[in-house]
This record gives C-alpha cells, sequence and structure tokens, in this order.
C-alpha cells in the first residue's frame, strides 16, 4: 500500500501513467469505430463513442498531470536545475504539442458525447456526424502521437535524431578500430550516451529559447486585470447551469417530480454539457495562467480524480438501457438509481475541491 | 460606521474572518456556492423552459424544485448575512455590493411574479405561453446574472479582504 501512495503523490508516475491512454486506448476506440462505420455495427460505434468520451476526460488529467510533472522536476520555490539529459525546450514543445492535442481530444469528446445523446433523443442521426467524429477523432490521433513522440525526447536521449547520428558515428569509428587496429588515431575506446549528448550540445551551442504557446496564452490570462474575475464569473456560470441539470435529471431517478419520463428530463443535457464546456475552457485558462497554483496542489489532484469519475458515470448514461424504460410514474430500476446518486455526489465532489483549492490547498 | 465596526468585532464576525478553521470563512463561502448552484442554476432551468428550450418537460412537474430553490435561497441569505458580518465596514460602503442587493432584490420579486402568474397556473402546460411570461424569465436570467457578476466582483473591487 505505502509503494501505491509513493506512486501516486509522485505526479511524474501519474503522468508516466496517465500519458499512454490516450494514444494507446485511443488507437483501440478509434480501430472499434472504424470497424463500426465499415460493419455498419451500432454496438461497436456506440462503445467507440463512449471510449472517445472517456478517453477525452483521461486527456484533461494527462495534460495537468503533465505539469504537475515538469513541476516536480523543475521545482517551483527555489527551482532545481534539470538533470543533464533533460532538454528544457523538449518539454516546452511536448507541452505545447499536448496543449493542441488536448484540444483536439476535448472536441472529439464533445461531439462523441453529442451523438450518443442524439441517439435516442433525435430519430435520425444527422448525416454529418459519424464524419465529423472521425476527421476530429483522427486529427486527435495525430496531434495526440505528435505529442506522444516530442514526449519521448525529454528524457530518451536514444531517441533524439541528433543525438542517435553522433552515437552511431561513434560506433563505426569504434567497429573500424577493432576491426583494423591503430588505423584511427584517438579512436574512443567505447561510446557513452552522454558523450554523444554533450557533442550535440557542444556542437549547437546553447539552443534558442522555445516560445511556448501555452505560455503565452498564460501570460494573456495573467497579464490583464480583467480576464481573471471574468473567467470566475463565467466559471460560476457554467457551474450553476451543469450543476442544476445534474440535479433534475439524477433527482428524477430517484423519485423526485415521478410525472415526468426519463426521455424529457434527457432533453436538459445538454444545457449541462454547455456548463461543462464553458468551465473547461475557462478551468484550463485558470491552469495555463498560473500553472504552479495547481501542479502541487492536492486538492487540484481530487478534483480532476472526481472529473474522471463523472466521466465514466456519463459514459454509463449515454449508453445505459434501463434508464429508458423509466416512463412517466415509473419508479427507477436499482442500478440507474445507484448511477444517479453517484453522479450528484460526484458532481458535488468536483465543486467541493474547485471550491477548496485555495484553502485547503495552496492556491492565490 | 461605529455600528458596522461593532458588528465585525463580534467574537462570531472574527471567528468567521480570522479563526483560519475550514469551517469557518471557507466553510460558510462553500455552502454559499452550492447554495448559489441550486437556487441560480434550477431557476435558469426554469425560465429556459419557459423561453422553449426543453419544450418535452411539462413546466407544472418542475413546481416540485421550488422547496429546494427556497432552501437554497435562505441558506444564501444566512451564509452570506454570516459573510457579511465578518467585513461589514468595507461591504457596506462597496458601490458593488449595494448593485448585488439590488439584482437580488429584482431577481426574488421576478422569481415571486413568474411563480404567481406562470408556474401556478394548472392551465400552464395546455396553453402557449404569454409574451409576459417569456419577458420575465429574460429578467429573471438577467437579474440572476448580474448578481453572480456583481458576487464575483466584491473580492476585487473596494477594499476587499475575502477570495
Amino acid at each position: 500500500m505505502s509503494a501505491l501512495y509513493d506512486i501516486l503523490s509522485n505526479t511524474s508516475h501519474v503522468h508516466l501513467l496517465l500519458n499512454h491512454v490516450p494514444t494507446t486506448a485511443f488507437t483501440v476506440a478509434l480501430a472499434l469505430f472504424v470497424a463500426g462505420l465499415a460493419l455498419r455495427n451500432d454496438m461497436l460505434k456506440r462503445t467507440s463513442l463512449a471510449l472517445f468520451l472517456i478517453i477525452s476526460a483521461v486527456a484533461i488529467a494527462t495534460y495537468t498531470s503533465g505539469s504537475a510533472a515538469e513541476a516536480w522536476l523543475r521545482g517551483t520555490n527555489p527551482m532545481s536545475e534539470l538533470p543533464p539529459n533533460v532538454l528544457s525546450n523538449a518539454i516546452l514543445e511536448h507541452q505545447d504539442a499536448a496543449l493542441w492535442a488536448t484540444l483536439w481530444m476535448g472536441v472529439t469528446g464533445f461531439f462523441s458525447w453529442l451523438t450518443l445523446w442524439q441517439w435516442k433523443s433525435v430519430r435520425r442521426l444527422p448525416s454529418w456526424n459519424m464524419p465529423l467524429v472521425l476527421v476530429l477523432a483522427v486529427m486527435s490521433f495525430v496531434t495526440m502521437s505528435r505529442a506522444a513522440y516530442l514526449g519521448g525526447h525529454i528524457a530518451h536521449v536514444e531517441i533524439r535524431p541528433d543525438v542517435v547520428k553522433v552515437h552511431q558515428a561513434c560506433l563505426a569509428v569504434v567497429d573500424e578500430e577493432t576491426k583494423h587496429p591503430g588505423s584511427i588515431a584517438n579512436a574512443p575506446a567505447n561510446c557513452p550516451w552522454q558523450a554523444a549528448v554533450d557533442q550535440v550540445a557542444k556542437t549547437t551551442g546553447e539552443p534558442p529559447p522555445y516560445q511556448s504557446t501555452a505560455r503565452a496564452v498564460g501570460d494573456f490570462v495573467i497579464g490583464h486585470t480583467w480576464m481573471w474575475p471574468t473567467l470566475e464569473t463565467l466559471h460560476f456560470v457554467g457551474l450553476c447551469l451543469l450543476f442544476t441539470t445534474v440535479l433534475i435529471v439524477n433527482l428524477r431517478l430517484l423519485g423526485v417530480m415521478k410525472v415526468v419520463p426519463y426521455s424529457a428530463v434527457y432533453q436538459l443535457l445538454p444545457i449541462g454539457m454547455l456548463g461543462f464546456a464553458v468551465n473547461l475552457i475557462t478551468g484550463m485558462l485558470f491552469f495555463l495562467g498560473i500553472p504552479n497554483q495547481y501542479n502541487a496542489n492536492p486538492v487540484f489532484y481530487w478534483k480532476i480524480s472526481f472529473v474522471l469519475l463523472a466521466g465514466l458515470n456519463t459514459a454509463y448514461f449515454m449508453l445505459a438501457d434501463d434508464t429508458w424504460r423509466v416512463e412517466s410514474n415509473v419508479d427507477a430500476p436499482a442500478a440507474p438509481k445507484i448511477a444517479a446518486a453517484s453522479a450528484i455526489f460526484i458532481w458535488a465532489a468536483v465543486l467541493y475541491c474547485g471550491h477548496m483549492l485555495p484553502f485547503i490547498g495552496n492556491a492565490f | 460606521m461605529a455600528f458596522l465596526q461593532t458588528i465585525e468585532n463580534l467574537g462570531f464576525s472574527q471567528w468567521v474572518k480570522q479563526s483560519g478553521s475550514l469551517w469557518a470563512f471557507p466553510g460558510i463561502l462553500l455552502m454559499h456556492t452550492y447554495g448559489m448552484a441550486v437556487l441560480v442554476g434550477v431557476i435558469a432551468a426554469i425560465d429556459l423552459r419557459i423561453l422553449g428550450f426543453v419544450p418535452a418537460i411539462p413546466l407544472s412537474p418542475l413546481r416540485k424544485f421550488l422547496p429546494l430553490v427556497w432552501l437554497a435561497f435562505w441558506v444564501n441569505a444566512i451564509t452570506g448575512t454570516m459573510l457579511l458580518m465578518a467585513d461589514a465596514t468595507s461591504k457596506m460602503v462597496n458601490p458593488d455590493f449595494g448593485i448585488k442587493m439590488l439584482f437580488i432584490a429584482l431577481a426574488v420579486i421576478t422569481q415571486l411574479m413568474l411563480q404567481k402568474r406562470v408556474l401556478a397556473d394548472p392551465e400552464v402546460d395546455r396553453r402557449p405561453l404569454t409574451a409576459n411570461a417569456k419577458m420575465l424569465a429574460v429578467a429573471s436570467l438577467v437579474c440572476w446574472l448580474g448578481a453572480i457578476t456583481a458576487g464575483r466582483l466584491l473580492a476585487y473591487v473596494g477594499s476587499s479582504t475575502g477570495l
């Protein structure tokens, strides 16, 4: 147990744990989606759409844990020097790639959700729906793969093209010298990777600092006094829309205003999703503005964990069929009731954690 | 001013402001936030329904949520008073606080009118909604949005101490 605690409380570990999901799990989901389209199999299509939704929730956690991993490595106050094989520019470049990938993934998650929602609420899916999700999913896959590729460069010297080139040149020299001893003057005895890293650093010199887009957006947020209060107000409005939808839909399942069928309260869900979208966008802007307020903040960690649970809970409601048997004046079965009570608890917990960021955690 | 100072000096006000306990300022503000989510959220949902969104839900069953709305209102009135006591001297002279109270007063009047004229009507789901009902719904949304905005800005305008 204590080993598990050590792993999960090290944000670098958490990032390493999460960052394979948006690439590998997404590949599986994309393959299922394409298969579903090709075979015209609704079950496959719906499953893969729900996976897109869950993976986009994981992408949020992956992005934020990546920022926390950077803070773990660099330190916040005082800053520590990066290990010799870690390139500062590689971190920033990876972060920008990840920001774009998270954005595409978020849009993919939103339209996957919308498609699942329309599945039950409209008689025929609009014709643009599936092609749009396919295009978005491919874009997510491409941008996420790029983020993953660049992420690898941060600490893995063996995949940096310039280092590999120097290393292989060295190996060739050693090989030649072994075959024909004395043929090369001052031939090295062996080729440590660090020597290649050092040589690359020596020949290319100090690289110009990478212009981070994430930081530019963050500087815009904190550089304008009206930004933060405006974003907060919007975050509050979004919270009202989201929380009320959660309450009305789930309290109906739990037995309030039974005369209304589930199919009617289901129509409210886009209002809740609008609230979530507003809060995700404003929340990301807070995060980009002052990342260190959240990076080492245990309450933020919990908040994101509850958002992940909320993603799973939403996926249940999008896939479950037994909620649809809840007609007018019908009591909901046990499973939807448990999911409904969980939904209220989870979102209340998200709100609790968000509120407590400055009080229990170290924000502000 | 002396009166406001007396209120701010009360043991309770000092506890809210300075004790550092999670039950004091953070906990009271938390209840205020939950209250806001329920109060404004549910009212906004009813307003949007009156304006034509989500026509599948009939209006009359939504009356079942009104006790919850008023519970949230009173939670916020009480927690709001507690927060005000802790910071009486600066909040009571902050024009933004007056604007917030004005928006809330107008929103409450609008809500009472909506309940009396629209929601209480037993025929509400059998007749098309009147332009008056829609006007009230718009007014309600505007007033609550104004109240939230003015409330959030309380942390930024004037000599503020809270978050």
